[in-house]
């Protein structure tokens, strides 16, 4: 409390009890000393609950004085004529005083419960605020790592073609030239000459087979994807993936079950061929040459459900999620042990972006027996009303 | 494997490449054998080492990010049983992995995408250092390497017919650039390898060292001859100016 506020506090305890001895002293032939002490009691009461004890002790005294010289007998004198009036005021000023300290007490306590709970409330708000702070900063690394995870996997895939590029550009330019940088004679044969012509154009390709994936998995991104949907059979689509993928597939041997009788389905059916193709190149590359790749197409409740299945290494159940992840590829970024088949690690975040875009679910399984990778996607067979 | 000139068995220089990337190992094997060098070629670094311990290279080239085995992890291997150059094949990106590679005993690096004359050229170079200065020691009195004449008893040094006059710290430092020149030489590797161990932290210590070395022997400081600046990575000493 601060000076004068408490000095504010002991002046008013003072006018209190001025005010009830003024007020009662007029009738003091009247009302019995015993109400009348009762009102100072009263007084003393709010003055403890207010105040503080030291105010309300201070308020007792000069009740007991006010008492004894307004109102008990010899009046205007501070003795006392009855012994039992000593009594009394001795009653009176103990009660006063006890009143006093239990009702500050009182008050102290419920002060002190308020500022707790206010402390309480302030730390929790703190430390909401902090665990706020923490996670968005955590979210902000997340995604600036993320993004810089990207960045590198797209400069490896960028770069990795241009160094074997530009190593045979100048290799052919020293050839040319008919002497190196230091006037070494260098002669290629026309085999080697017609390879690294070869080398420059299968890279060329494979930094444009690079770049429209990444176009059209930003269109997937962007939700630009435009499915042109039409009613077409099962059949058709596998065929034509497979169409498309037979030089790759010359070494393997493929074993195409597609159940009698399946509905035909409401979809763009270059896009789910292209998933086809994604999953049977991807089974390819994969698994050993003579080893059996199965494409199943089965109807599943209001779904046709179709998959690719190789006999190749099998995907770790834990990384089966992320390699649908752009740019992640388990053979580079998931410990899988052996050297890494060309790819740009964007075929399965498309072929997911496609299937999703005709409401339908992708994931990895083991194949048969537990061996092996069997991707399956699932594609609802579509009604009157497409969403797409 | 291309069988050209066999007969002269003796004569060609064996070179390994190590890249994960098909394409580029198939160039490098073009390239490298088209200028008469015997070349083997793997895919990681188990199998890299693999050949290095029973064909004995004259030299390997490695890639540094491969599946297996890495590039540091084959580094280190090779580096355990022998003192064949190394050259690594790094990428921007990968400068940690490479001072790293360099630290661990790596001759020199290429940054990808490279022309096929800058790598040759540092084969060349590699291969040139290679008898007997693998090891890092000559014990030779004097040294006469390019423009420098360097007599090790008597502390002198002579460039191009002209006495220099260097402390006792930049003598050891020049010496140790003139016996590794042409090489990559690691900030930690100079600082391990003229002040010791326990200054290999102190970056500033060889950058005050370098530039009062570059006073004293370069024409013009700001644009070094001799003591060439590999960014992040440390210096590189060019005796011919």
């Amino acid at each position: 409390m601060r000076p004068n506020i408490k000095l504010a506090s002991y002046l008013g305890s003072f006018v209190g009890v001025g005010l009830i001895t003024l007020l009662l002293a007029p009738f003091q032939s009247q009302i019995n000393s015993t109400s009348v002490s009762l009102f100072y009691l009263l007084l003393v009461l709010f003055i403890a609950l207010f105040w503080g004890s030291g105010p309300a002790l201070f308020a007792s005294v000069l009740g007991v004085i006010a008492l004894n010289f307004f109102f008990l007998p010899p009046l205007y004198t501070l003795s006392i004529a009855h012994p039992q009036n000593w009594v009394a005021l001795a009653v009176f000023f103990t009660t006063a005083l006890a009143v006093g300290q239990l009702s500050a007490r009182a008050k102290r306590r419920a002060e002190e419960a308020e500022r707790n709970q206010h402390e309480i409330e302030r730390l929790y708000k703190e430390l909401r605020d902090a665990f706020e702070r923490a996670s968005q900063a955590e979210a902000l690394r997340q995604s600036e790592k993320l993004k810089s995870s990207l960045l590198d996997a797209v400069t490896h895939d960028l770069r990795t073609p241009l160094t074997s590029i530009k190593a045979s550009i100048t290799t052919l330019i020293d050839e040319a030239r008919g002497h190196t940088d230091d006037s070494q004679p260098v002669s290629l044969d026309p085999e080697s000459r017609f390879e690294m012509l070869e080398v420059i154009n299968e890279e060329t390709d494979r930094l444009n087979r690079f770049i429209g994936g990444l176009i059209e998995l930003a269109r997937i991104e962007a939700g630009e994807l435009h499915l042109r949907r039409r009613w077409g059979t099962v059949d058709e689509i596998i065929s034509t993936a497979l169409a498309r993928a037979q030089p790759l597939t010359q070494n393997h041997s493929l074993q195409v079950a597609i159940e009698a009788e399946l509905p035909v389905v409401r979809v763009d059916e270059s896009a789910v061929s292209e998933v086809v193709y994604t999953l049977v190149d991807n089974a390819v590359k994969y698994s050993h040459a003579g080893t059996t790749i199965r494409i199943n197409a089965r109807l599943d409740e209001a779904s046709v459900e179709m998959s690719v299945e190789d006999e190749g290494k099998g995907i770790a159940p834990d990384l089966r999620e992320r390699v649908f992840d752009k740019f992640f590829r388990a053979t580079r970024d998931g410990d899988i042990s052996t050297s890494q088949p060309p790819g740009t690690g964007m075929g399965l975040a498309i072929a997911k972006g496609i299937v999703e875009a005709h409401n339908g679910t992708i994931w990895i399984e083991s194949g048969e027996r537990g061996k092996g990778t069997r991707v399956v996607f699932t594609l609802p067979i579509g009604d009157e009303e497409p969403s797409g | 494997m291309k069988s050209q000139a066999a007969d002269d068995m003796n004569e060609k220089r064996r070179i390994l490449v190590v890249d994960d990337e098909p394409q580029l190992t198939r160039v490098l094997r073009t390239g490298l054998t088209s200028r008469g060098y015997e070349v083997l070629t793997a895919a990681d670094g188990i199998a890299g080492l693999d050949i290095c311990n029973t064909w004995h290279p004259d030299l390997v080239i490695t890639d540094l990010a491969m599946p297996n085995m890495d590039g540091l992890e084959l580094c280190r291997r090779i580096r355990a049983a022998s003192t064949v150059p190394i050259i690594v094949l790094s990428a921007k990106g990968e400068e940690k992995v490479k001072v790293q590679a360099l630290d661990i005993g790596a001759d020199d690096f290429v940054t990808k995408p490279f022309g096929i004359d800058e790598l040759l050229a540092r084969v060349r170079a590699s291969l040139r250092r290679a008898p007997g200065q693998a090891t890092g020691e000559l014990d030779q009195a004097v040294l006469d390497l390019g423009d420098f004449h360097v007599d090790i008893s008597s502390h002198s040094v002579t460039l191009r017919g002209n006495e220099i006059r260097l402390t006792p710290k930049e003598f050891d430092l020049l010496v140790f650039f003139i016996k590794h020149s042409g090489k990559v030489l690691t900030h930690h590797t100079l600082l391990a390898a003229v002040w010791g161990g326990d200054y290999v932290e102190q970056d500033q210590y060889l950058r005050v060292f370098v530039g009062n070395l570059r006073k004293k022997l370069e024409t013009n400081p700001a644009e070094p001859k001799y003591i060439l600046t590999e960014p992040w990575v440390g210096y590189r000493f060019n005796p011919s100016g």
